[in-house]
C-alpha cells in the first residue's frame, strides 16, 4: 500500500484524471482530512472547521504504520504523534532537534499538482537532451477548472484543457488519453439517459388517481407500479389498493383484480420503478433489477424451511435453510406423446388466488 | 374514503366538453361530493332522442376502487332500466368496474346503454318481454316515456323560468328549484313559496 493520500474528489466519483491523478484512488488510503488554513496559522472557520485542527502529518502517521503508534502508546496526543518520514526528512536537514512539530510546519504538506507537474517537466528536460521540450500530453492531468468553465490561467496552464463533452458540454474529455475519453462518453451518455427518462416520467399520470406520479405529496407515493404483462402507467398506491380490493365488493379476483383497469389483461405481479420506461429493453432492465434484488431476501414464508410459501418455487424470494442450501426445485415429469419424459420446469403458480405478491413486501 | 381529489377533476374534465359529449354532472347537494347528480342526453336515432335523463350518482367510500352507484331518476321505458325504480343493469358498474372507468366514461356506458339495450339480460322483465314480441309497441311505449318525463324538464323551461321570475323569485333560485322538483311548475312554485 502506498503511502499516498486519497484524492477527494475520487471520493465523491468525481476525479477527472482517473489513473494519472497525483492522489490516490486506493479505497484503503487515508483521506488528508487536515485542515491546511490551520497548519499555516489561522483558520478562519476556527472549531466550525470540517477540517481536523492539528500540527501534525498525522494520516501519514496512520497510514506508513499503526505500529508506530503502538510501540509509542505514550503518544497519546496526536500533536505529539509524529511520522518516521518527518523524523527522516528532520533528522536529513539536521534540524532534529526541532520539535516535530515545525518540522511537520517547515516541509509543505503536499505538493499542490501543478508545482508537482513542473517539477516532473524541469526533471524530464535536464535527463532526456535534445527531446521535446513538452511531457507527453497523455501523462498531463485534465484542467478541473477548464472541465467546469473556465480555467483562469488561460494558455499558461499546466493542465491539459479537455475538449468539450457533447452530452454534459462540459470540456472534460481529455485528448490524448482515448480509454478515458470513452468511458467518460459512455457514462455521460448513460446518465444523460436516466434524466431523460426522468424528465419523461415527470409528465406521465396514473389512470386510476389522475395525478401525476412524481408529482404525489410524498416519497413513497412517488413511484410507478408496472404490471407485467401491459405497459399502463399507474402508481404504485392505487394499483396495489385496486389489486388488493376486497373481494367482498363482488368483483372477481382473477379476471377482474388482477386485470389491468385499462386493458384487462391479467398481469401477476406489479414492479415497483421510479422511473417509468420508454420501451421494452428498459422495462425488462427494471423487471430484472426488481427480481434480482427480492431474490436477495430470505422468503418470510418459506422462513428457513421452517413456514410453507404459498407461492411455492415461484417465490421471487429466497428459498434457503439455515445452512444456506437452497430449496430444491421439484421438477414435474411429464409424460410426452412419444413415450419420452419431459421435464416441466418453468412452472407459473397462477393459482395465487388470495396472495398478493405485492403484500409480501 | 372516496378519492375527492380525483372526483374534482372528474368534474372539471366531464363538464368541460358536455355540449358535445352529451354528459354533465352536477353537485346535487351543496359541497357533498359524493352524492352528484348526472344528465345524459338521449341518443339520436333512438326512442330516447331528445329526452334529457337525469341520474343519481352516489359514490361509495372506496371509490374509484369500487363503482359508483347510479339510478335513473327520470323514468325510462327500457329493458336494463327498471321502470319502477330507475335501478340500472349494466355489468362495469358492477363486476366489471374498474378504477380506470370514470364518472363521465360510465354515463357515456348509459347512453350507450340507452341506443343498444340488451333484452337477454333484462333488469325490467315486463319490458325486456315487450321488446322481443313487440317491438314496435315497445318502441312506442319508450318514446312516449320520453316525451312524458324526459321532456318536461327540460322543454320549456325557460318559459318556466321566466314565468316565475315574473312572480319576484331571483332567476338562480328558481332554475335551482325547478331542477329540485324535476321541472313541475307547480312544485316549484309551492317550495318557493314555503321556502
Amino acid at each position: 500500500m502506498s503511502n499516498r493520500v486519497l484524492c477527494k474528489f475520487f471520493v465523491h466519483g468525481a476525479c477527472l484524471k482517473g489513473d494519472n491523478c497525483e492522489f490516490s484512488h486506493d479505497w484503503k488510503d487515508q483521506t488528508n482530512n487536515i485542515c491546511t488554513f490551520y497548519q499555516r496559522g489561522v483558520c478562519s472557520y476556527g472549531s466550525r472547521c470540517r477540517y481536523e485542527h492539528v500540527k501534525a502529518s498525522r494520516p501519514q502517521t496512520t497510514i506508513s504504520s499503526s505500529s508506530t503508534i503502538s510501540v509509542r502508546p505514550k503518544a497519546s496526543n496526536p500533536v505529539e504523534v509524529t511520522s518516521p518520514r518527518a523524523f527522516v526528512a528532520g533528522e536529513a536537514n539536521s534540524i532534529s532537534s526541532l520539535p516535530a512539530e515545525l518540522s511537520a510546519l517547515s516541509r509543505p504538506f503536499f505538493p499542490p499538482a501543478w508545482k508537482q507537474d513542473s517539477i516532473d517537466h524541469n526533471l524530464q528536460d535536464d535527463d532526456i537532451v535534445g527531446e521535446v521540450t513538452n511531457v507527453d500530453p497523455a501523462d498531463r492531468p485534465i484542467c478541473s477548472f477548464a472541465a467546469a468553465g473556465e480555467c483562469p490561467r488561460g494558455e499558461r496552464c499546466p493542465h491539459i484543457h479537455g475538449d468539450l463533452c457533447p452530452t454534459c458540454g462540459k470540456h472534460c474529455l481529455h485528448p490524448y488519453r482515448p480509454d478515458e475519453r470513452d468511458e467518460h462518453i459512455i457514462t455521460c451518455e448513460r446518465k444523460k439517459k436516466q434524466l431523460d427518462a426522468l424528465k419523461y416520467s415527470q409528465e406521465i399520470e396514473c389512470s386510476v388517481c389522475l395525478d401525476r406520479v412524481l408529482s404525489k405529496p410524498t416519497a413513497a407515493e412517488r413511484k410507478f407500479g408496472l404490471l407485467s404483462e401491459c405497459d399502463h402507467p399507474f402508481c404504485i398506491s392505487c394499483i396495489r389498493n385496486w389489486r388488493s380490493n376486497s373481494p367482498t365488493s363482488g368483483m372477481d379476483i382473477n379476471s377482474a383484480l388482477r386485470a389491468c383497469p385499462i386493458c384487462r389483461k391479467l398481469s401477476y405481479f406489479v414492479i415497483p420503478s421510479v422511473i417509468w420506461y420508454a420501451n421494452q429493453e428498459e422495462k425488462q432492465e427494471i423487471v430484472n433489477n426488481y427480481k434480482a434484488k427480492l431474490s436477495s431476501i430470505d422468503c418470510r414464508y418459506f422462513d428457513f424451511g421452517n413456514g410453507s410459501c404459498p407461492f411455492g418455487t415461484s417465490c421471487f424470494y429466497k428459498h434457503a435453510y439455515r445452512d444456506g442450501r437452497l430449496e430444491e426445485v421439484a421438477l414435474r415429469h411429464l409424460g410426452a406423446e412419444d413415450g419420452n419424459t419431459v421435464i416441466a420446469k418453468d412452472i407459473r403458480f397462477v393459482a395465487l388466488q388470495f396472495f398478493n405478491i405485492d403484500a409480501v413486501l | 374514503m372516496v378519492d375527492y381529489a380525483r372526483v374534482q377533476k372528474e368534474l372539471v374534465e366531464c363538464n368541460r366538453d358536455k355540449d358535445i359529449s352529451g354528459v354533465s354532472i352536477e353537485l346535487d347537494n351543496g359541497d357533498d361530493l359524493s352524492h352528484l347528480s348526472g344528465r345524459i342526453t338521449g341518443p339520436i336515432a333512438s326512442p330516447y332522442e331528445g329526452g334529457i335523463f337525469q341520474i343519481d350518482i352516489r359514490l361509495p367510500g372506496g371509490y374509484p376502487f369500487e363503482p359508483p352507484k347510479m339510478q335513473f331518476i327520470t323514468k325510462v321505458w327500457h329493458p336494463n332500466i327498471s321502470s319502477q325504480n330507475g335501478a340500472i343493469c349494466l355489468d362495469i358498474l358492477k363486476d366489471q368496474w374498474s378504477p380506470a372507468l370514470t364518472l363521465k366514461t360510465a354515463l357515456l356506458s348509459l347512453q350507450a346503454l340507452l341506443s343498444s339495450p340488451e333484452p337477454d339480460d333484462p333488469q325490467d322483465a315486463v319490458v325486456a318481454q315487450q321488446y322481443l314480441r313487440d317491438y314496435p309497441t315497445f318502441v312506442g311505449t319508450a318514446r312516449y316515456w320520453t316525451d312524458t318525463f324526459a321532456k318536461r324538464a327540460s322543454v320549456g323551461t325557460e318559459e318556466k323560468v321566466q314565468k316565475l321570475v315574473e312572480m319576484g323569485f331571483p332567476e338562480v333560485l328558481v332554475r335551482k328549484t325547478l331542477d329540485i322538483v324535476g321541472g313541475d311548475e307547480n312544485l316549484a312554485l309551492e317550495k318557493l313559496c314555503t321556502g
